[in-house]
């Protein structure tokens, strides 16, 4: 595949507009192209140390959160990418574990929903990166996970899928998260798996690709959102994976290596990894597997859960 | 090989002194005009086309050099995207640099424009966004927090789906509501601007979300309201899913046990079911009119849904003397307007068909949900 060419171009380039305003979520980026990296056992391209040290430049001691970028805010979305990155490179060891946990599960709010950073704003998918976040580093215990699962579930639709909000408007990338979640903590029978798997499957278009609500277009990063949560809930025989497959493989940019939202569409690092994610959820070769609630191959949770153990 | 690196370096501390007049000339036509509602980044012979005759902002103070770059008039920005790099640059030092210094009260009005002419040019930087909560929090001060939702307002005209800008108009928000008990005013211009916003960006999440959470400040007059004012929107909009959504968190709003506690709660309760009928009967007219819409009829199976555990809760029971007959009379007209969908006579657009798959599959998910 191309992809590994498009990623190491996009680590060049670094003054057009277009990447300038991509700075305050660098360290997303970071985690998305690193992880395409490993899918395709190419993770020692780059260079482990550089990568770490510019992460913890990223960390703020005082709270225990990550910035976007040096000298960015802390804030969830960031903190998780962090943790995943570190774990890709077997280094958890370089964080103050008890300091970054003690971050994220401060977060939880009185009704059991988390805060994505000080100033408040709530959303099912900062439940989910707190949930996984201290999962990874075996701090669960922190939060009360309880009325975490209870705000969850309070969060979900009569159509079996989850918004962002108790009464938010289901959508693939929000049952992603709440999924998750539940799958994280142990919860899943609070999902009618019929009910969600019939509104995901629904989700794919005529031309195999699969949307992310009712009415819009297929998307590659979907692939990811709904597959995943397919197989957390056991239904993932439900959808049509060769076309989906080809659905995928036809949004590859092929001179250039990358993969965009839509065929002939421009290709980025997002859906580029979106896109490999979905492929190696579908066992294709060449891929590594991934880990459907974790977003991380299959081999660094194994690593992660199995080391914990002995 | 010394005089290449002292040009270079001239040159660089040229690229700085215009970013720093261009950065200049910006904050200043922002602070001189609060009222700009348009932001457009214009391509460079965009930008030579505009009529320069006479800009709202110039003065004597105005530059010559920033004059082929910025342009203001009727409360309409241009920029064009040739400086955006350096303009984007300048903004963002001199953010970092006041948002860094140690006397920071003295810097105060430095932080709040700079960081409102970056985020107008990159309304991502969630850090900027807080500085500014930061210097609103230490004293309530109503007329900030308006211009604050101005601002959002703005970014929002071009960018609708920014998610930042939306969570920063929540806080605001939620600072307002700490200090108003009436908060209808707000909330129906509130309502107001996701309507138009929703005009123009189909299906846009951010938006309904936000809509969506503005229903737990409403009264129950506000929520009846809504419901009555959306109706016709819908109806030219049918394929928008998100804008049947909101009508599925108003119905919802209404069961809410905070909206029916009370000596009115039985009143409540049948004007609700009242609704529920009308609006199912609302819906069925528009899945005839328009042919194959997945939202109409992801709308229907909610209402369905909804309606057959009602009325297998036995509430109705008192004025029917057989609730199960209920159900049944409800299923079966279900049922004649499949067969009513499955009839109609096949179209060149394939809308019939969709329409008959669609009916189908609706058929089939209400006998699963009815047990
Ligand atoms: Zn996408």
């Amino acid at each position: 595949m191309g992809c590994l060419r498009f990623l190491l171009l996009l680590m060049q380039k670094k003054d057009s507009f277009e990447s300038l305003v991509m700075e305050h979520i660098r360290l997303n980026g970071a985690y998305w192209g690193l992880t395409t990296l490993d899918l395709l056992h190419k993770l020692d391209a780059v260079d482990a140390d550089e990568v770490i040290q510019w992460i913890m430049s990223c960390y703020h001691p005082e709270s225990g959160g990550f910035g976007g970028n040096v000298g960015h805010d802390p804030h969830v979305l960031y903190t998780l990418s962090a943790v995943q990155v570190l774990c890709l490179f077997d280094r958890l060891d370089v964080l103050d574990v008890d300091k970054v946990a003690d971050y994220v599960s401060g977060l939880q709010n009185e009704d059991g929903s988390f805060s994505g950073d000080i100033w408040g704003e709530v959303d099912t998918r900062f439940s989910y990166i707190v949930i996984c976040t201290l999962a990874l580093l075996h701090h669960l215990h922190k939060i009360n996970v309880q009325k975490a699962v209870d705000y969850i579930v309070s969060c979900k639709n009569l159509d079996g899928g989850f918004g962002a909000m108790p009464g938010g408007e289901s959508h693939a990338g929000q049952i992603f998260c709440c999924v998750g979640a539940l799958a994280i903590t142990g919860s899943l029978h609070h999902i009618d798996r019929d009910l969600l798997g019939w509104w995901l499957c629904e989700r794919q278009c005529k031309e195999g690709g699969l949307n992310g609500r009712p009415e819009k277009l297929a998307d590659v990063c979907y692939s990811w959102w709904v597959l995943s949560s397919l197989i957390m809930i056991d239904r993932v025989h439900w959808i049509d994976k060769d076309k989906l497959a080809k659905f995928i493989l036809n949004c590859q940019d092929k001179e250039n290596g990358g993969i965009s939202d839509r065929p002939d569409n421009a290709v980025d690092i997002y859906h580029t990894y979106f896109g490999v994610a979905g492929l190696s959820l579908m066992e294709y070769p060449g891929v590594k597997p991934m880990d459907p609630a974790y977003a991380l191959p299959l081999d660094v949770v194994n690593r992660i859960f199995l080391r914990k153990r002995d | 090989m010394e005089q290449p690196a002292a040009a270079a370096v001239a040159a660089e501390q040229e690229g700085m002194a215009q970013g720093e007049d261009l950065l200049h000339q910006f904050e200043r036509i922002l602070h001189h005009d609060p009222l700009i509602d348009e932001v457009g980044f214009l391509h460079p012979t965009q930008f030579q086309s505009l009529d320069r005759s006479q800009t709202g902002y110039s003065t004597s103070e105005s530059h010559e050099y920033t004059q082929e770059y910025l342009w203001c008039r009727d409360h309409k920005l241009a920029i064009s995207s040739e400086v955006l790099p350096k303009l984007y640059r300048t903004a963002r030092h001199a953010y970092s640099n006041s948002a860094t210094a140690k006397d920071a009260a003295l810097l105060e009005p430095d932080l709040m424009s700079h960081s409102k002419a970056l985020l107008i040019l990159c309304p991502d930087m969630l850090t900027a966004w807080n500085s500014r909560k930061m210097v609103l929090s230490v004293s309530y001060d109503f007329t900030k927090l308006k211009d604050e939702l101005q601002l959002c307002t703005l970014i929002l005209s071009y960018s609708p789906k920014n998610e930042s800008t939306w969570s920063h108009r929540r806080w605001v928000i939620k600072k307002v509501s700490e200090h108003h008990q009436d908060m209808s005013g707000l909330v129906e211009r509130e309502s107001l601007l996701v309507k138009e916003i929703a005009e123009k960006s189909k299906m846009n999440y951010r938006a309904w979300r936000h809509r969506c959470w503005l229903i737990s400040y409403m009264t129950r007059e506000q929520v009846l309201d809504e419901l009555k004012k959306s109706a016709r929107w819908n109806e030219l909009h049918v394929a928008d899913n998100c804008c049947f959504h909101y009508r599925r968190s108003l119905l919802l709003a209404l069961l809410d046990s905070h909206c029916i506690e009370g000596e009115n709660s039985l009143d409540f309760k049948s004007e609700v079911h009242l609704l529920w009928k009308e609006e199912l009967r609302w819906n069925e007219m528009l899945i005839r009119r328009y042919q194959g819409r997945e939202s109409l009829w992801i709308h229907r199976r909610f209402l369905s849904q909804w309606w057959v555990e009602f009325l297998l809760s036995g509430e109705e029971m008192e004025c029917c003397a057989a609730g199960t007959s209920l159900i049944d009379l409800f299923l079966s007209q279900e049922i004649y307007l499949l067969s009513d969908c499955l009839n109609v006579p096949a179209d060149e657009f394939g809308e019939a068909c969709i329409q008959a798959e669609l009916a189908a599959l609706y058929i089939l998910w209400i006998s699963k949900a009815t047990p």
